[in-house]
């Protein structure tokens, strides 16, 4: 790997477990055909723990089931469209209705297969995942927030549903991020006049939109949503009062994301703020193209961040 | 048991099904008698190891109704072996009872829970692989419903146990040829199951499922299979025991009217 890079969030995550799985015989790893550099080391050393369910996602999710039931911990690792609408019946009769304790590994969410298009990309995985009974959905921002969430995971068995980015994400934490994984949320750059909330990939474009909004006066802060289920509405809340203004941008469809999370805490907590979701739009266009060329395309790129900041600010 | 009295367990289960079913007038009857004498062995006739008042013994063979409808079926029995209190089946589908419409996996006894098809040939691979893991020697068996064959999941997972080598995985096929609007090889011909589960590369056998005789010796190749996992293919009558039900897709949760009720009872062997 170059070293110029960021760590993939995939390899932080699976070299974690390796090294749990190297102590515990009833951690199992179970892929349905994706692969990662770090996953070489455990498909060889630990042959036993490591399952290829075949390009199988409901017979992973079964098969995942019967296990968990039978005492084991299992973590399942596919492309995030396959794991989640491909075996979402699987998952919400025999693991959310049994509330068992299977973590859920997806690569490449919302536009990470950016080249791929519409079958690869997931535009609704936040919301059907979160309507899950009893899950848990949890976004890293980068390769430290991964790894400490399956460090979470491999020592509390519960049922989880985490987001990985496909791409490297550049370092948000710098060590910090244990300190906020209890809350649910990282208040990663201080504002006061918007609060833009993100998760994943598109923090980066929300802490470039911070720095230009800076430049033209306008004081907007960065909030990391890392776990949007369940939501700790009360502590965001109180948080987001101190901001003027909220703005929310993700990769989703706008019905049932992200920010219609955000928005339900507000309510829930009867605050109202002023307030501007950018996301993804019903008919969205499909073109060739990288995910920056998507972002913008969708209108949840940096240039559109800082719009719709400014507008939420009263400086256009 | 000998096969007299497995006979006679199966008319008393028909029985107790019957009375659970008529008190709430909730269930189904006909998807539950096709696969009676099918339970009744594995629970009576000595195949599945499984100990009175203790559910949860980790030596246990794992039993999943995966037509999950007709996992009722266990109900009497899971009572008759201790599992909770045969009062639980008085209060069937009742607020405050334990026994609900579908299998719930927190009922002492019940493994997996159950009522969407296409679920049970996973599930129970999973647990034929922690038995492997685990270095036990428990069996899973896996009561499908012909019908529920349908679904893409069951060939997903069949092909995986038998890659898998999970021999102590055994699918037993409920073959009634209904499902609810018809005939199975009118409505999608599911053709010649035998040969469908043997190309996915498990043992296959089909026989009577109504038939002691044949049913107690298929359960004989477990563990013979030269690492094959087992289906056996039982070819069934739904409803069979109640003769106006029987073979009649319109049964499936229908229920009868006082005078069937009555011809039904007097057939079961019941007083009237």
């Amino acid at each position: 790997m170059d070293a110029q890079l960021p760590r993939l969030m995939r390899d932080a995550v699976i070299d974690t477990i390796c090294a749990a799985a190297r102590k515990d015989k009833d951690i199992l790893f179970i892929s349905a055909d994706l692969g990662a550099a770090a996953l070489d080391a455990l498909r060889e050393d630990l042959p036993d723990q490591f399952i290829h369910a075949g390009i199988s996602e409901q017979n992973m999710v079964d098969l995942a089931s019967g296990l968990a039931l039978s005492g084991k911990k299992v973590f399942l690792y596919a492309m995030a469209p396959f794991i989640t609408a491909r075996c979402y019946e699987q998952v919400k009769c025999v693991i959310a209705s049994m509330n068992l304790p299977v973590t859920i590994i997806a690569v490449g969410v919302g536009l990470g297969y950016d080249h791929a298009t519409l079958t690869h990309f997931t535009p609704e995985d936040i919301a059907c995942m979160r309507a899950l009974n009893g899950i848990e959905v949890l976004t890293p921002g980068d390769a430290e927030a991964a790894e400490e969430i399956a460090n979470v995971a491999i020592a509390d068995s519960d049922f989880r549903y985490i987001r990985l980015d496909r791409q490297g994400q550049a370092p948000l934490y710098n060590g910090s991020f244990k300190a906020v994984y209890d809350q649910g949320f990282g208040h990663i750059a201080e504002g006061k006049q918007v609060a833009i909330v993100a998760c994943g990939a598109l923090l980066q474009k929300a802490m470039a939109a911070r720095d230009a909004l800076a430049e033209q006066g306008v004081e907007a802060g960065v909030i990391d949503l890392f776990r949007v289920k369940p939501i700790n509405g009360a502590g965001l809340t109180k948080l987001l009062e101190s901001y003027d203004a909220v703005l929310t941008v993700e990769e989703q469809l706008l019905e049932g994301g992200m920010g219609s999370a955000v928005a339900e805490a507000l309510v829930d907590n009867s605050v109202l703020k002023p307030m501007k979701r950018l996301g993804m739009q019903d008919g969205f266009a499909v073109v060739n193209g990288d995910r920056d060329t998507l972002h913008d395309l969708y209108g949840i790129d940096t240039p559109q961040i800082i719009n719709a900041a400014l507008k939420l600010a009263g400086k256009v | 048991m000998n096969i007299n009295d497995l006979e006679a367990k199966a008319y008393w289960l028909r029985q107790e099904l019957f009375e659970m079913v008529m008190r709430q007038k909730k269930g189904h009857i006909p998807s539950c008698y096709s696969c009676t004498e099918i339970m009744i062995a594995l629970y009576y006739g000595g195949i599945a190891k499984v100990t009175a008042g203790q559910p949860d013994d980790p030596k246990r063979d794992r039993i999943i109704v995966s037509k999950g409808h007709a996992a009722m079926v266990q109900y009497p029995i899971l009572a008759d072996l201790d599992f909770y209190p045969k009062s639980e089946l008085e209060r069937f589908t009742e607020p405050g009872g334990l026994l609900g419409m579908y299998a719930d996996f927190r009922i002492p006894g019940i493994e997996g829970i159950s009522g969407s098809l296409g679920h049970g040939v996973g599930m129970g691979a999973g647990f034929a692989m922690a038995a492997r893991q685990d270095k036990q020697d428990y069996r899973t068996f896996v009561i499908l419903g012909d019908g529920e064959c349908y679904e893409g999941s069951i060939w997903e997972s069949a092909m995986f146990a038998a890659h898998r080598k999970l021999d102590n995985l055994i699918a037993i096929i409920d073959r009634n040829q209904l499902c609810i609007l018809g005939k199975t090889e009118e409505l999608l011909e599911l053709g010649d199951m035998e040969e469908k589960w043997r190309s996915f590369g498990w043992e296959a056998v089909t026989i009577d499922g109504h038939s002691f005789d044949e049913l107690m010796p298929a359960f004989d190749r477990i563990g013979k299979t030269g690492g094959k996992p087992l289906a056996i293919i039982a070819n069934t009558v739904k409803g069979k025991g109640i003769s106006f039900m029987e073979g009649r897709s319109e049964w499936h949760n229908r229920m009868p009217s006082d005078e069937q009720i009555a011809q039904a009872r007097s057939e079961l062997g019941m007083e009237g």
